[in-house]
Parts: C-alpha cells; structure tokens; sequence
C-alpha cells in the first residue's frame, strides 16, 4: 500500500484549516484571538502518542467520528487554559459541572469545525459521537486509538494551537483508524511517481528509532551518562511549519549537511545546561570559567559528530549506500533561527517536508539532547523505493569483517 | 662515565594524528603518548599528507570527515607513494560502504568512535606490532 506526497501535503492542509476553523469558532465564543500555531502528521508508535505534553493536568473532549474516514479525535488544554476560556464564557464562579460543561461545548463546536473541513473535502458525511469529557496527567490524556492492534505505528495529526495575549495553548490529536487512513490515501494518490509505501516509511522510522539509540549508546559511551533513547518519529509539514518543530529557546550543538540519497540536514540540539553539563562529563578534568567555554564548545562538537555518524550509519547500512557528510558547524541559538535557514534551502524545492525527530534523556544528571533530519523529500522517496525491507535490521557494519 | 654500550633503547613509535576536532585530538594524544612519540597533529586532509611526507610516522591516525579534504582522499594519497605506511582510520562513521572506501585507499585498520583506550590500543598491535 502506498501513500502519494500529494495526499499527504492535502491531509495536512485539510488538518491545518480544520484547526483554523475549529480556532475561528473558539474565538467568537469567547473573544480570545487565537492562532493554529503548528499542525503536523506523524508516523508515531502507539504508545508514544502525547509523548510531548509536559507532566501537568490537562483536560479536554474526545469524539469518535466515522464515514469515508474514521477514527478518534480530542482536544486537549491544560488546566488553566479551561479555566480562562470557561471564565470567558461564563464569567464569575462556576462549579466544576458547569466548567466540564463549558469545555465540553467547546470541544464540541471546535470540533465539529474540525470534522466539517474532512467531510466536504471528500464530498461525503462524517458523523461523530457526542463529546465525552476527559482528564489526565500529561500524555495519559490521549485517548487509546480503536483497534488496528496489527499495526504497533499510527498516523496522528496534531495541530497546536496558541492564544494570543494570553500564556494558553492546545492540541487538536486526530487518530484515523490506520486502515481507514491508509484506505483513503490510496483513493486520493494522484500520482504513482511520488508515492511512498507505507511499510517502508514504517521500516524507516525503525531504523530512525535504532539510529537514536545508537546515539544514545554514544553519549553514554564518551560521557559516562546513562542516556536513553525516549522517542523518535517521522512527521511531515509545510516548509514554512518545520523551524516552529523546535522551542523557542536557546539551543547549543551541531548541523552538518549530508549527502548521497537522501540529502539533507541533521541537527544535534542540547539545551544549554545540556551542553555544559555533557560536555564536563567528557573532560577529564574541571573546566575552566563560567558558561560556555571553547572546551565546552569543542565537546559538544564532536559529540555531535559521534551522534550524528550514530544516527546515520544505519540509514547507509541498510540502504547498502554512503552517506557522507559535512564536518559538524557549531551553532548556538535560538531554535527558530537554526531551522529558517535550513527549512529555506530545503523548501527551494518543495512545499512540505518529512522531519525525523529524535530525544533522548537521562535521570542522572539535567540532560536532555534532540536530533532532527531534514531530508530532501523526492530523495527519501528514491531512498525509500530502493529500501529492502529484510534488510532493515543490518543496521551495523563490522570493520573487523571488512579488515581482516 | 656511564657506559651504554650495551643498553638497548627501545624507539617509541612516531605518530601523526589527523582530525579536525581539538577534543578528539588531544583525547588520542592522552591515550597514546605514554607508548608513543605524537609528532605531528593536524586538521584536515592536505595538511595530513604534507605532514607525513615531512615527518614520516611510523603510523598515521586518520579520521574520515575532515574539512578541504577528507581521510579516505588523503589516505589514498599517502598510500600511493608509500606503500608501506601504516594508516589506521579513527572515525565517527560506522557505515559500511565507507568502510570498503578506506580499504580500496590502502587503509590497514579501522577504530569507530567513541573508542577506549584498549581498542585503540589493540588496533595499533594489529597493525604495528610492538
């Protein structure tokens, strides 16, 4: 079964103005201006759905829908975020019955907002059931996609949505039945030249997953850290959404440019306490001065280097190709202001792009490190076409072999 | 006066290392300058052949991705006008068709980092025994 790129940019377009929509309706009800800040399809496994909402309280509504396209959705928002928008709706004090029910009424006309934009686009009805009110810790919220226990990876469309003026923020999730997804994608693929088996890009996002745990092995290997590998998935967004795929805060690492089939970019990211504190863990003695030093500096070059080779020697193995890269450049900055640049040269020849995203952490020491690829669309799909599918586990080469 | 005549003096092999990271740089000199002479470092390809034609090592430390020219290149370089240099690659890259390319220039071992001391250490028997 295939996915075209077509479909996919379509899917995410329609994800992107139903969020709009679904905003439009939550800002005439409440007077809160607000903006669908990001909206993205992942290739995610199941039980790493939510993995980016931070340990707080969130509530929120969910639906099942059913039609051409079914499946799950919900809407989700930290607590006080409903707080603001129920006192918005109903100023003053309000029981905890009437602020369940003010989301619920919320959640149900953004989300009919969001359903309406699908059905007309297939020219077809979406039914949903009526909204149930949820609540949890973190990405407990998510509800469990329904059946599809044959797949253990899901598409799911997330889009975040920022009110402006105001410190809130939510997310639209929307988890198609994958067969149901898979189905309507291959009904609306224009093309046979640009599509992408669905298997593959499955195998591809397991040797990602095998690429950040190798990097993982890496940082524990020169730093003495035990670092795990915590997840790692394929999303796919319009150019001008991928710099908004990082924090807009301080980042410390490297990119190098790759190239071969597929080209791209690859970053290795840290935080700045991160970076001071990886980098002393691979001195062997005290560093010297405040901050960020040109010792410091040079760790987390190479460092970066090590990870990134750990990132995408599997790519090369399995592919049976080279990937060559550029030496690791330094950069330190905010999030956005590395990727502009970037998503720029790469969306000189496409709209849309696929972002691996990668984290890894550990509970020893403040540590957290990302990695995100960019690479040139067509070229992982040449990629992906000469992709074995037997040979995804050859992840590893022995030079001892290869020397002997 | 002391005689030493009759003392034999064990030269320490003569190293020249390659690679453009300062850290990785002064982290193989720590490993290897109890056993060995360093007497070149450098950062790139070009700088690495001048510096084995100058300096002539007994074994030379080559990483792969370096800037102006990279290690396979210089290796192939060094190689084909002496044959009998010992090159050993030290590199990140853990891919194999890379691992063919640097056999095809002549390289005699391959060591991925991040490294300890004993592989590197084995690496460097199996190509210049001690």
């Amino acid at each position: 079964m295939k996915v075209d790129i077509q479909s996919l940019g379509t899917f995410n377009q329609l994800a992107h103005e139903g969020a709009q929509q679904a905003t439009a309706s939550m800002a005439q009800m409440t007077g809160i201006d607000a903006v669908v800040d990001v909206t993205k399809i992942t290739l995610v496994d199941r039980a790493d759905v939510g993995d980016e909402l931070a340990d707080q309280d969130f509530v929120g509504v969910q639906f099942d829908f059913e039609g051409e396209l079914s499946g799950r959705t919900a809407l989700v928002m930290d607590r006080s975020c409903s707080e603001t928008l129920t006192d918005a709706l109903l100023p003053g004090d309000s029981t905890q019955d009437m602020a369940e029910s003010g989301v619920k009424e919320i959640g149900n006309i953004m989300m009919s907002g969001f359903i309406d934009g699908w059905a007309d686009y297939l020219e077809t009805t979406i039914d949903h059931s009526p909204p149930t009110y949820i609540e949890g810790v973190g990405q407990d919220i998510i509800p469990p996609s329904r059946g599809d226990e044959g797949t253990d990876q899901l598409f799911v469309f997330k889009s975040q949505i920022e009110y402006i003026e105001e410190s809130v923020e939510f997310y639209i999730y929307m988890l198609p039945d994958y067969d149901s997804l898979t189905d309507l994608m291959t009904t609306h693929a224009d093309t046979e030249d640009d599509a992408i088996p669905i298997d593959k890009l499955q195998v591809f996002n397991r040797m990602s997953q095998q690429g950040t745990r190798k990097a993982a092995e890496n940082v524990s290997m020169m730093t003495g850290i035990d670092t795990e590998a915590e997840v790692s998935q394929i999303s796919f967004a319009r150019i001008e959404d991928v710099p908004k795929q990082l924090e807009n805060s301080r980042y410390v690492g490297t990119v190098v440019e790759f190239t071969g089939v597929p080209s791209g970019f690859l970053l290795v990211l840290f935080d700045e306490t991160s970076a001071k504190n990886v980098a002393e863990a691979m001195m062997p003695v005290e560093m010297d001065g405040d901050g960020l030093t040109d010792q410091h500096t040079a760790a987390i070059e190479e460092l970066g280097n090590i990870m990134t080779s750990g990132f995408v020697d599997g790519w090369a193995n399995v592919l049976r190709t080279s990937v060559d890269h550029t030496p690791p450049r330094l950069v330190h900055d905010m999030g956005q202001a590395i990727l502009d640049p970037l998503a720029a040269q790469v969306g000189q020849h496409q709209e849309h792009a696929f972002i691996v995203d990668s984290r890894m952490r550990t509970d020893d020491v403040e540590f957290e490190a990302e990695i995100h690829a960019l690479p040139n669309e067509q070229e992982l799909r040449e990629a992906l076409d000469a992709l074995m599918v037997e040979r995804a586990e050859e992840t590893d080469a022995n030079p001892d072999e290869i020397f002997q | 006066m002391w005689k030493f005549a009759n003392l034999r003096v064990r030269q320490m092999p003569e190293v020249l290392i390659a690679d453009d990271s300062e850290f990785m740089r002064n982290l193989l000199r720590e490993i290897l300058e109890e056993d060995h002479q360093i007497v070149d470092e450098v950062e790139n390809g070009v700088e690495a052949v001048e510096a084995y034609k100058d300096k002539e090592p007994d074994l030379v430390m080559m990483d792969i991705v370096m800037p102006i020219r990279d290690g396979i290149e210089a290796t192939d370089e060094i190689k084909s006008s002496d044959p009998s240099a010992n090159v050993i690659m030290c590199t990140s890259v853990g891919q194999e068709e890379k691992m063919k390319e640097a056999v095809k220039a002549g390289a005699d071992g391959y060591i991925t980092k991040p490294f300890q001391k004993p592989s590197v250490m084995e690496a460097i028997e199996d190509v210049v025994p001690s």
